[in-house]
């Protein structure tokens, strides 16, 4: 069996009275594809955001390649190897598609300040590096064609892909990716099942995704954690999800669920 | 709209591509602005130059104010703390001791500041120096908070600054302010030195990767963050930077005007450096400079409304202040018909103006 690559240990988190997470326990090993499920307002989310440094934990602990990370600011968790998305897509949306990609590399960047502005040799070098390596993650994601477009120009489905391609280039070994599919139509949605599949085989990256559309997941995640209101129900393979009874209740409990991912079949 | 969207010659080439071609314009357009500062020196009276002088002032500190308000996203109003900090320092580090002592009546000037006397290069860096501190010192308070608060926050430390000026008599001779302040008679030439120097800077700076840094926590600080960008640093690099650049100009501008006093640097100078980028347009480094070059010769040209005339036979005595409700008007009117600016987010370059030049007629 592979590495480990995160632990996470009791995390907890409350807004107020509301407990968005309550005593997580999951461990993803390195090359593991995983998902999150759950219904709306489930917690999904709040556990991205907790592992991201975005939101305060109240309890528990997250090791990320053997080191503690609760407390850290999110551009540090960043460098050390986990990028995000987000479920409603915060792309710089006056920078330009090519931009928004080069952002993504700017907190690895070597150069320092003075011979960025002077343009000096180590600073070419590297933007030269940075533009190929940039212009390859455009390609991979299929927007090669957009790169000077404004960001929030783009469809969607294209914004979407573009987080990608932006917390790509951060250079993660875990990405967390927040309902990637959500806007995209059923060809897109393929695409990005097969994008997905290709960044953890061939790029040997750790994923893990929330998700709602239910026959991306079930078909895409080799291993599926399900909350509701904030505890784990269920877990195990997409077989062994499909058929809980407790998941079966949690979303026929949120009716509409059901009807638009075609959640159970049981 | 904005000027690069009412002629927008369609896609330009690639930057790369003309780089080489772009860096002789650049070094012509210099050329260009040394013979016309030869011109305003030899042919045009000390009234022209002196306004040449401060437009440059103003572009230097517009552009600079530019790099946090325009394109860090950073409402900060602390701008007349900064000049006011390069003023005193570069006019206390210049005046030679005997005029300071002259001009110290009440207090004496404190030690080391009463016998210094360095040459203006010197003193113009160290007040940079000393006003990139400043903002360094002030970056840990107000970057604790964003937007409005943020505002506030720089509003009140500007006043701050104001009030020290004011109170410390043994370092800045309060109230009375500084007299006789050496003239430099070369200012055109430093100034307009500076000022391609610090366009140069700012420019590059905004197209690097750290100006894109900056930029994307224009756009969201916390997508920053999470894309691995040190958002407080970030934020301290463009507020000192500006400080540096403003320092200097703020030495400047005392040379130019010869007296200084802490009612100089009110809240009115932000005020008119805040209208200037949002004229040229917030994020725009050339924006600003251009919108800082219209604005202070515009105040001058707008005179001639002030002046008595002769409306169809009519004749109208002159109206002092009308200067201003003009100015007002095209404030407005700017407003309405270019929200975002003459440049927009853009910034002028060779490859715009050389594609709007070469398409002939009416776009199809
Ligand atoms: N920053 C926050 N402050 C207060 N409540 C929050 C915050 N973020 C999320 N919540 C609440 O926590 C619960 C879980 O939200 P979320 O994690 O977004 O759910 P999901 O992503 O599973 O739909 C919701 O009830 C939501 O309203
Ligand atoms: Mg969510």
């Amino acid at each position: 069996m592979s590495r480990e690559i995160l632990r996470v240990a009791g995390l907890t988190c409350r807004f107020g009275g509301l407990m968005a997470v309550d005593g997580l326990d999951l461990t993803l090993r390195a090359g593991d594809l995983a998902g999150l499920i759950g219904p709306n307002g489930a917690g999904k989310t709040t556990v991205f955001n907790l592992l991201t440094g975005r939101v305060g934990a109240t309890e528990g602990a997250v090791s990320f390649q053997g080191q503690a990370v609760l407390g850290l600011k999110s551009h540090q968790i960043n460098r050390l190897g986990m990028g995000r998305t987000f479920q409603n897509i915060r792309l710089f949306g006056e920078l330009s598609v090519l931009s928004n990609v080069l952002v993504g590399f700017h907190g690895r960047l070597e150069a320092s300040f003075l011979s960025a502005i002077f343009r000096l040799p180590a600073y070419r070098r590297e933007e030269r590096r940075v533009l190929a390596r940039a212009a390859e993650l455009l390609e991979l994601v299929g927007l090669q064609d957009l790169a000077r477009e404004r960001a929030g120009s783009l469809a969607y489905g294209q914004q979407r892909l573009l987080e990608i391609a932006r917390a790509l280039a951060t250079g993660p070994s875990l990405l967390l990716l927040d309902e990637p599919a959500a806007g995209m139509n059923p060809q897109e949605t393929a695409n990005l099942a097969g994008l997905v599949r290709r960044l953890r085989d061939d790029m040997g990256l750790t994923v893990l995704l929330i998700e709602h559309d239910m026959r991306f997941v079930m078909s895409l995640c080799e291993h599926i954690t399900v909350l509701d209101y904030g505890k784990v129900i269920a877990r195990g393979t997409p077989e062994e999800v499909r058929g809980d009874p407790a998941v079966i209740q949690a979303y026929l409990g949120a009716g509409l669920e059901l009807g638009q991912g075609e959640a159970v079949h049981a | 709209m904005s000027l690069r969207e009412i002629f927008s010659p369609g896609p330009l080439p690639p930057a790369h591509l003309t780089r080489r071609r772009d860096f002789w314009l650049s070094l012509m357009g210099i050329m260009l602005l040394a013979g016309l500062l030869m011109g305003v020196e030899r042919l045009a009276g000390g009234y022209w130059v002196h306004m040449t002088c401060l437009a440059g002032i103003y572009l230097v500190l517009a552009s600079g104010y530019n790099l946090v308000n325009g394109v860090t996203g950073q409402f900060s109003l602390a701008p007349n703390a900064f000049v006011a900090c390069g003023a005193y320092v570069t006019s206390l580090l210049t005046m030679a001791p005997a005029e300071k002592a002259l001009n110290f009546i009440l207090e004496p000037l404190v030690w080391p500041l009463s016998v210094i006397h360095l040459p203006l290069g010197l003193a113009l860096v160290i007040a940079g120096l000393v006003t990139a501190l400043m903002a360094f010192g002030m970056g840990f308070t107000v970057f604790r908070v964003r937007g409005d608060y943020l505002a506030i926050v720089t509003l009140g430390l500007g006043e701050v600054i104001r009030v020290v000026a004011n109170n410390a008599q043994g370092v800045t001779n309060g109230p009375l302010g500084l007299k006789g302040i050496p003239h430099l008679t070369n200012n055109l030439w430093w100034t307009w030195g500076l000022a391609v120097v610090a366009l140069f800077v700012l420019t590059r700076l905004a197209k690097s990767s750290y100006g894109l840094a900056l930029k994307a926590i224009r756009e969201d600080e916390g997508a920053a963050e999470s894309m691995g960008i040190n958002v407080f640093w970030h934020k301290m690099l463009a507020f000192t930077t500006d400080a540096f650049l403003e320092g200097m100009a703020g030495g400047l501008l005392a040379q130019l005007i010869t007296t200084i006093s802490p009612s100089l640097f009110t809240f009115f100078l932000t005020f008119n450096l805040l209208i200037i980028i949002v004229v040229g347009g917030l994020g725009s480094m050339t924006g600003a400079a251009l919108a800082a070059l219209l604005i202070t010769f515009g105040g001058e040209w707008l005179r001639v409304v002030e002046e008595p005339m002769s409306l169809l036979g009519l004749s109208v005595p002159g109206i002092p202040g009308m200067r201003m409700v003009i100015f007002s008007l095209l404030l407005m009117a700017c407003m309405i018909f270019m929200r975002r600016g003459l440049l927009g987010k853009s910034e002028f370059s060779w490859r715009w103006l050389l594609a709007v030049l070469s398409r002939r007629g009416p776009r199809p």
